[in-house]
């Protein structure tokens, strides 16, 4: 990791505008029409308003880290990632700052949607449950850093965009983010469950239930990350050694 | 093994060592058996028209594209050795760059990846882009962009600069910009190697030329030193019945072109043919003319220039 780099990539995706709406603005907007005004209701056992938001929270920050990795596509492309190895960084450190980076854009939506719930909507959680909601929540973006990784082996300048945008529309679709998975119907329940943003959601929604932390929806999501950082290191490796 | 073994046996003020380097596209051979060395604080041409084999000749001296066979030596070790201890810069011909990264954050982030760097402000000011820092890249013209990559290539003061026609895309004021630039870098005792297809550059700013074709070296020398031994000295004439047969066997032709009654031959040695001409002849409005590099790079370029031949036999 080069924190000169991540530096460089950070001011870069501040002033991308749209990541920045994709990523923040979208999960508010969601937020606002679908959390808001829910009363009393419960999802699950959960206050619905607070559901929303962790669900609304989870999309943006899977956006922001989807997307970070989705500029190697067209560093890549552009033949940046050329340029640089005309310079001392390895490519290892610029990978490793892609990760980071990732992470760091997963936070901003979080927070900003947490803000929200707490302003728009009254959620009103204890400090444990606040700090278990957040931690689970970013780490939920860990699967999503390493996809990102992946599409950006995999995918072109030219289709990058449109793969990572269906991606992440698919992924909050059917696993869960946008329709609340008590509500599917069963078929959909079935396909949710094959998605990493089913068990994210989980996971971070279970700081909000009496039951605690839910372990295997955690390893579930340790897994997702593992198997999608091994895709990513393989496609990664297969690069470095073409010169 | 032994191959390596002559190389670090070489006196240790090349900057560059090239042997036999060859790579293949397909049926066509870029690089067709290279050796080249290059001595600390020379300037020197890589000469040739378009696919000739000059990028894929840099590529391969920088390592980002592996050869076929042969070897490369920077400063005795590795290209990828070289680039990471910053002793080798090098700007490719339309390097990518993140075009949304603004100039001075560009320069800034490969400023602080090497060990002893200039600051931002020098290399832009070295680069003539000064009051650039703060656009983005994507908004510049082809001759700032160029000059971007020039100043990314030397933030790190590399010993050793590979520049792959630099001046492509720039304006002519730009141009003469970039080669002043350039000449601070080479009065500090820099080694440069450049390629470029504007002979006047080569002619201009070169101590040396190599000249490629085919993927092979077909030249090598100072600019005077081709100018001589590839093209000679041009004789032209006006003769009443020119008789080609009669005009070739004259001492020091190499051949000869009728244009109607006008005569243009091609000469080694253009006084002795001279000599002969006035005497042998009724040779009127004679005008004797020495070749442009230029002439001399279109003769290596040009399979069917009828000095091609010759060429090689007198090389």
């Amino acid at each position: 990791m080069s924190l000169r780099y991540l530096h460089f990539d950070l001011m870069r995706a501040l002033r991308n505008t749209r990541v920045m709406i994709f990523t923040l603005v979208t999960p508010l907007l969601l937020f606002a029409i679908f959390g808001s005004g829910q009363g009393d209701q419960t999802i699950g056992g959960i206050s619905a308003a607070a559901y929303v938001m962790v669900s609304m929270a989870m999309f943006g920050s899977m956006s922001g880290a989807l997307s970070s990795g989705g500029t190697i596509a067209f560093e890549r492309g552009t033949g940046w990632n050329r340029t640089l190895r005309l310079t001392p960084l390895r490519s290892s450190t610029y990978v490793a700052s892609k990760v980071v980076l990732s992470l760091l854009l997963a936070v901003p939506p979080l927070v900003l949607v947490f803000a929200a719930g707490v302003v728009l909507d009254d959620v009103r959680l204890s400090a444990a449950q606040w700090f278990q909601v957040a931690a689970t929540a970013w780490l939920g973006a860990l699967p999503f850093a390493a996809l990102g990784i992946v599409i950006g082996y995999v995918a072109t300048p030219d289709s990058v965009q449109p793969i990572s945008a269906l991606t992440t529309i698919l992924v909050a679709a059917f696993g869960g983010l946008w329709i609340p998975v008590e509500q599917m119907p069963g078929w959909m329940h079935s396909i949710a469950e094959l998605t990493p943003a089913y068990w994210t959601g989980l996971t971070s929604r279970s700081a909000l239930t009496t039951t605690g932390l839910d372990t295997h929806a955690l390893w579930v999501v340790l897994l997702w990350t593992a198997g999608l950082a091994a895709i990513g290191l393989r496609l990664f490796r297969a690069e470095a050694a073409r010169a | 093994m032994t191959e390596s073994k002559t190389i670090t046996s070489a006196p240790p003020t090349h900057a560059l060592s090239v042997r036999g380097l060859r790579k293949r596209y397909g049926d066509v051979r870029a690089v067709d058996g290279i050796d080249l060395d290059i001595r600390t604080g020379e300037v020197v041409a890589l000469l040739g028209p378009n696919g000739a084999g000059k990028s894929t000749m840099i590529e391969m001296l920088l390592g980002l594209v592996r050869p076929d066979g042969g070897d490369v030596r920077v400063f005795d070790g590795s290209p990828a050795d070289a680039i990471t201890t910053g002793r080798l810069g090098a700007m490719l011909q339309s390097g990518g760059i993140v075009d949304d990264g603004k100039v001075g954050e560009l320069i800034g982030l490969v400023a602080g990846l090497h060990r002893d760097a200039m600051s931002v402000a020098e290399a832009l000011e070295t680069a003539g882009i000064a009051g650039l820092a703060d656009r983005i890249f994507a908004n510049l013209s082809g001759g700032q962009q160029q000059r971007v990559r020039f100043a990314l290539a030397i933030v790190g003061r590399p010993e050793l600069l590979l520049l792959d026609e630099p001046t492509t895309g720039m304006d002519v004021e730009s141009r003469a910009a970039f080669w002043r630039s350039m000449h601070q870098q080479t009065a500090r005792g820099r080694t440069v190697l450049f390629a470029t297809h504007y002979i006047d550059e080569a002619d201009a700013y070169a101590d040396r030329v190599v000249m490629m074709r085919h993927g092979k070296i077909v030249a090598d020398g100072t600019a005077a030193q081709i100018k001589a031994t590839v093209v000679g000295r041009t004789i032209r004439a006006r003769l009443a019945d020119p008789d080609p047969a009669a005009l070739a066997s004259l001492p020091g032709v190499r051949d000869v072109e009728i244009r109607g009654d006008t005569v243009v031959m091609h000469c080694d040695d253009s006084d002795v043919t001279l000599r002969e001409l006035l005497v042998a002849t009724d040779a009127h409005d004679i005008e004797v003319t020495s070749a442009a590099l230029e002439q001399a790079v279109l003769a290596l370029a040009d399979d069917h220039q009828p000095t091609e031949t010759t060429t090689e036999a007198s090389s």
